[in-house]
């Protein structure tokens, strides 16, 4: 007989919706969004261009409110928090990936893999312990004071997976992040999470396009004129 | 971090960077060097007029300046001379007989203010020994020897050994006349020395006044400038007989002009300042604009508005920071060089020198100054931080994040 222990769930919407006033017509970019994300998720979500993606991310992130619903992350009900309180939240609980302009420019490879923790007042040893372990796994040892711009793109969203993951967020949540690398780098972006993902136990969230990236998540949520349309576990 | 994360921003853009440093840098060398100047044309104008013809405190009967009547002199005039001249802080003293009067030569007539000198003393009170165009100072062995200033002699057409006649009232209101010969010819910065002065021996003068040992003026020559106030308050206490004055009083224009010249510079100081913190705001602001995907990204990764907003001001305060220690370098050296070696001004000096300036000036600033340029500097600096800072906190992290 199977015994299966109750995952915990991270992020929980109930029925969130979105709908931006910000030209005449009112835009309704989610609808009715009901999404649960359990621990250790790698979790894509997919939908044609204008399907409510980076939105979903973006509220789910803290980085946007919903117009209704709310968000329950670990248990915190964070569509009551302040934005002050939002800033303070994500820093602590959630890691980001962007597409690009990751990396601050000024800063090593090592220094913006650290930077997250030196905002969580982390002390210096732990953050140079835990930079330094990452840029290995990564392979990126040897970029350690190599600023961005001397980076690839791919070497660049790597050092911008290890940054979220050094901060040990809660989740990761990438927009997608390989939408500018050439499809050989995109894949190796995505094994590197992958393996992330069962290492350190890190949940991951990310948006795409792209069929290949499709291929590597294990969750891939469908998004279509934002409501879901397909949520399937492979 | 933060603090790194600044610094090194203010190296991103080097050339904008370098531009705002150097104006910084130029504006504060263009504000010492005024400062220097205007301070220094001050200073020669202030001291031209206390060492070559004011002297820093004068000594009258009460009774003497209303209309320079002849009959008032100071009582025990040379004996109260001999009492301050051994005061340490007296460098020179110098006792006067006086009378307006008339100079005449054989071509034509003057007004005259005529002054009876002790050559020896005198020319350490207005060291006019130093500003001979002709002549000597007194070291003839001619008899009645005169010494006027140029212009004047120029007017009446007489040179080194013409002969002069000085007329003027006794203390009986007698008319008194003595002949005289040019023995030298001085130009000063004073219009009123140059044109309206004749100095002859006190021996003389007083001979012909017919006032025995009677002078009308004390002028004292300090060692230092610091010592005029207290010695005023003590001339003053034990002279209370005697009007005694200061440069300040003797020629309130000077003072005046002092004040001017004070409010002129904090008017210029202003004006520069500004145009720093416009210089600054527009810089940074550009900085922000420029940034703002980035700084987008700090604060959707939990960078909180307080040090984003800190980031912005520590970035501007070390442009500052760079540029105002050099640029107050730079007005340093300037300001020393010109003070040993002044700037030429002979080619513009006739129309100075009608206003009493020496043709070389030296710029000379206070030590306080660099020290209040600094700080003016610094706060200029967070003043024009603030704008560009709240600009950056302003925004929104998804919509920045999303610009493309
Ligand atoms: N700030 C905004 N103001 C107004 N409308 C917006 C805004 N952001 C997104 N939208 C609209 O909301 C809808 C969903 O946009 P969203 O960016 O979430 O789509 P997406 O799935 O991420 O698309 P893409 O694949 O192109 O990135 C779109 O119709 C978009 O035009
Ligand atoms: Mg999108």
């Amino acid at each position: 007989m199977e015994t299966t222990v109750a995952k915990k769930i991270v992020i929980k919407t109930e029925n969130i919706a979105k709908t931006y006033h910000e030209s005449k017509i009112p835009v309704q970019a989610l609808k009715d969004v009901d999404l649960e994300i359990e621990e250790g998720e790698f979790t894509a979500i997919v939908g044609p261009s204008g399907s409510g993606k980076t939105t979903l991310l973006n509220i789910i992130g803290g980085l946007d409110k919903p117009s209704k619903g709310k968000i329950i992350i670990g248990d915190t009900d964070i569509s009551n928090l302040k934005e002050s309180q939002l800033i303070d939240f994500r820093l602590h609980h959630i890691g980001f990936v962007f597409q690009q302009y990751n990396l601050i420019p000024v800063l090593t490879a090592k220094e913006n893999v650290e930077f997250i923790m030196l905002l969580q007042k982390k002390s210096e040893k732990e953050m140079e312990e835990r930079a330094m372990k990452l840029l290995k796994e990564v392979g990126l040892e040897d970029k350690a004071k190599v600023r961005p711009s001397e980076l690839s793109g791919g070497q660049q969203q790597r050092v911008a997976v290890i940054r979220a993951l050094a901060s040990r967020p809660k989740f990761i949540l990438a927009d997608e992040p390989t939408a500018n690398l050439d499809s050989a780098s995109a894949g190796n972006l995505l094994d590197m999470m992958a393996r992330m993902n069962r290492e350190e136990n890190m949940t991951f969230i990310f948006s795409t396009h792209d069929q290949r990236v499709i291929d590597k998540a294990r969750r891939v949520v469908t998004l279509e004129d934002g409501m879901i349309k397909y949520d399937e576990v492979r | 971090m933060l603090i790194k994360i600044a610094w090194r921003n203010v190296w991103r853009n080097k050339g904008r960077s370098l531009v705002v440093i150097g104006s910084i840098v130029v504006g504060i060398w263009a504000l010492l060097f005024m400062l220097g100047f205007m301070n220094g044309f001050t200073v020669s104008y202030i001291n031209g007029a206390i060492e070559h013809e004011i002297s820093h405190i004068q000594i009258h009967h009460p009774k003497f300046k209303q209309d320079y009547d002849i009959a008032y002199s100071i009582p025990n005039g040379l004996s109260l001379k001999e009492a301050l001249s051994s005061d340490p802080k007296v460098a020179a003293i110098s006792p006067r007989s006086f009378a307006n009067g008339m100079i005449s030569s054989t071509r034509k007539a003057n007004g005259v203010r005529i002054y009876g000198i002790i050559p020896e003393l005198e020319k350490h009170v207005t060291h006019h020994d130093s500003l001979l165009t002709a002549g000597t100072y007194f070291e003839s062995k001619q008899r009645n020897p005169v010494i006027i200033g140029n212009e004047l002699a120029e007017e009446l057409k007489v040179d080194i050994n013409s002969k002069i006649v000085l007329t003027f009232q006794d203390e009986d209101n007698n008319l008194v006349a003595g002949a005289f010969r040019i023995a030298g010819l001085i130009e000063t910065s004073s219009p009123s020395i140059n044109k309206f002065t004749a100095y002859v021996k006190m021996e003389d003068f007083n001979r012909i006044a017919g006032i025995g040992q009677n002078i009308h003026e004390i002028a004292l020559f300090l060692s230092s400038p610091n010592d005029e106030a207290p010695l005023m308050d003590k001339l003053k206490k034990e002279h209370p007989d005697l009007l005694i004055e200061s440069w300040r009083t003797i020629a309130p224009e000077l003072e005046l002009f002092l004040s001017m010249t004070d409010s002129f510079l904090w008017v210029l100081f202003g004006i520069i300042m500004i145009a720093l913190i416009f210089g600054i705001i527009n810089t940074m602001l550009m900085a922000v604009l420029e940034r703002y995907r980035e700084l987008g990204m700090l604060m959707a990764i939990g960078m909180n508005k307080w040090r984003v907003y800190m980031m912005i001001v520590i970035e501007t305060v070390f442009l500052s920071l760079v540029g105002g220690p050099l640029g107050i370098i730079i007005g340093l050296a300037t300001m020393n060089w010109l003070g040993i070696h002044g700037i030429d001004l002979s080619a513009y000096s006739e129309g100075l020198k009608a206003y009493g300036y020496d043709s070389i000036l030296y710029p000379s600033i206070e030590n306080n100054i660099y020290i209040f340029v600094t700080i003016g500097v610094i706060i200029t600096a967070l003043i024009g931080a603030l704008y560009p800072a709240y600009k950056a906190i302003q925004l929104n992290p998804t919509k920045a994040l999303h610009t493309v």
